[in-house]
């Protein structure tokens, strides 16, 4: 039963409208980038070159692929929540705007299976967001740029990754987004188990998203007890595995952080469609 | 053995109690009539036999076994349709049998979703998006979605609301057939009195979250007084009779000429004889014995 109704409700997210803004916002969002920067990249990467110059000659292709899709992950990865959050925050919210909760719950299958299900196709829609952002800027891009090093600039200064140590980290950067993408979809279902309408779930997901974002970024003492265990906080760890030495710790750290955040917030998800009087 | 029995069913919504006692059962085979007026715990009572609702005490039993306890398997046996059916407005009527279908409990073959599709007369409309539906036609389908699975019970909260005349009897000819072509029982809520009465066998009339009658339709009729409709040539010397001789009768004016008797005592044929000693002109008297006056005698007490 729940395998059925998993396929069922990724047949309704792949059958809505809805799901295709994410990804087509996505798709627009990166060739927006690579048009940019097949326009001007050169003098965006030498803006970011020049006080090294004096000190260092850089030789071979900088903007190639490797730099445009460094550049797009860490530019969309803010922005790919929001996107994420229009479809997995109506999962159960817009079976109760719409009334087809009353048809789904009335049905053999529990309603931790109808969660369960749903949570899944959320993580299988998420994935597909990732696998297509990883895709479009990463192979599109070195279609159109060609490969090279990567250059990484971070707050130890400038960071030169070989060609051939790219792959592994990109791949592990992406299942470390996915991470924390999953996180996101899985706040925003929760929030969907609360609410009668997708507008509530997609605006407080990202409040909270919003809101951790500056508390994270505040150099206030008040909060550095918290910091470590907002979500907020290590949705950037993917940015790490393109540190060396490898901060093995701290990516664990992370991952530790984020799949606990999940499965809090799917537990509190079944708590709470499981205990929901359906009075519509 | 009775397939449904309610046993002092209570639901309460933080402090406003909207179920407070109610109690009937459901035989096999029964069209069974659910009967109150607004705010009576007609939905509140059907979605807690559906789950929807989480009761705060009482007992619902299914074929025999705790619905708490059994719940998958006894929603696999029913088919119902809340108030209005609701689908998924962007897939067509044949894919949203197939997604209920697929959580049915049983396995069904695509032919049984177009046969059944048939049934309710949507066939042809099959591919067609649910948004352009008339509410007919998604009431329709919601009977069609309902039976999918060939439950053992069917149960109907209001399934006329919002629908036209014609509509109405569609969807009645296709409760007249689950009755007597498929031998399904029924629980029927409707605001249609007239309806119950013309379907149902049995019934239960709820009201301020209490039962306050359950029996045989038939049964419970009889019990009430046979009332009369008159129809005169000369309302004035009517109602001037009725005012001297029956001052203790209820006498309405329905519309021109045409007078309800509500009759409290066996006095009809002496009445009669007397009216048309008159001269009131009197050209016809209908007996009735309605369940409308019925339902509200039982809840005006």
């Amino acid at each position: 039963m729940l395998l059925k109704n998993t396929y069922n409700e990724l047949l309704k997210i792949a059958t809505k409208i809805r799901s295709y803004i994410g990804i087509g916002a996505l798709t627009l969002l990166i060739f927006i980038v690579l048009f940019a920067m097949k326009a001007d990249g050169k003098s965006y990467v030498g803006f970011v070159t020049a006080s090294f110059e004096q000190t260092l000659s850089f030789n071979g292709k900088i903007l190639n692929g490797n730099l445009i899709a460094f550049i797009i992950m860490q530019m969309l990865i803010v922005h790919v929540p929001l996107l994420i959050a229009l479809v997995t925050g109506d999962l159960l919210s817009g079976e109760e705007a719409s009334g087809t909760v009353r048809m789904l719950a009335t049905k053999p299958i529990s309603r931790t299976g109808i969660v369960f299900s749903k949570w899944i196709a959320a993580t299988v829609y998420t994935l597909i967001m990732t696998f297509w952002l990883g895709f479009l800027s990463l192979f599109v891009a070195k279609w159109m740029f060609g490969t090279g090093d990567l250059i990484v600039l971070n707050s130890n200064g400038l960071l030169i990754l070989a060609e051939y140590d790219l792959g592994w980290r990109f791949v592990f950067s992406l299942i470390v987004a996915f991470l924390a993408l999953w996180t996101v979809a899985t706040l925003a279902l929760a929030f969907s188990a609360f609410a009668k309408n997708s507008v509530g779930p997609i605006v407080s997901t990202m409040s909270v998203i919003i809101l951790f974002t500056i508390i994270g970024t505040l150099d206030v003492s008040v909060f550095d007890t918290i910091k470590p265990f907002m979500f907020t906080t290590h949705m950037a760890a993917w940015r790490s595995i393109f540190e060396d030495p490898f901060p093995l710790r701290e990516i664990i750290e992370s991952v530790v952080i984020l799949t606990v955040h999940i499965v809090a917030l799917l537990t509190i998800t079944i708590v709470r469609f499981n205990k929901k009087d359906i009075t519509s | 053995m009775p397939l449904i029995e309610v046993q002092h069913l209570q639901k309460k919504f933080g402090a406003f109690q909207a179920v407070k006692d109610v109690s009937f059962h459901v035989n096999e085979g029964d069209v069974f009539g659910f009967l109150g007026p607004n705010g009576a715990g007609k939905s509140t009572t059907i979605r807690c036999l559906l789950s929807l609702i989480r009761p705060s005490g009482g007992t619902l039993n299914f074929f025999g076994k705790s619905l708490n306890e059994n719940r998958s398997e006894v929603l696999s046996r029913v088919g119902c349709i809340i108030e209005k059916p609701d689908f998924y407005k962007y897939l067509s009527a044949q894919r949203n049998l197939e997604i209920f279908a697929r959580i049915s409990g049983k396995d069904i073959a695509p032919r049984q979703i177009q046969e059944m599709l048939d049934f309710v007369g949507l066939n042809g409309r099959e591919k067609d998006k649910v948004s352009g539906f008339s509410h007919g036609m998604k009431q329709r389908l919601g009977i069609a979605q309902t039976l999918l699975h060939n439950p053992d019970i069917v149960i109907l909260d209001e399934p006329t609301t919002g629908l036209d005349p014609q509509g109405i009897i569609e969807v009645r000819n296709l409760i007249l057939r689950l009755r007597d072509e498929q031998k399904k029982t029924v629980l029927l809520s409707s605001h249609q009195l007239s309806e119950i009465e013309i379907i149902a066998n049995r019934m239960v009339i709820i009201n301020q979250g209490r039962t306050i009658v359950e029996g045989e339709v038939h049964e419970l009729l009889e019990k009430q007084s046979l009332n009369l409709e008159v129809f005169v040539e000369n309302p004035s010397k009517l109602e001037d009779m009725m005012q001297r001789l029956y001052p203790q009768l209820v006498t309405r004016l329905l519309y021109k000429s045409t007078y309800h008797i509500e009759m409290i005592e066996d006095v009809r044929l002496e009445m009669i004889q007397r009216m048309v000693e008159s001269g009131c002109g009197l050209k016809s008297v209908i007996p009735k014995r309605s369940l409308e006056d019925f339902f509200i005698k039982m809840t005006e007490k």
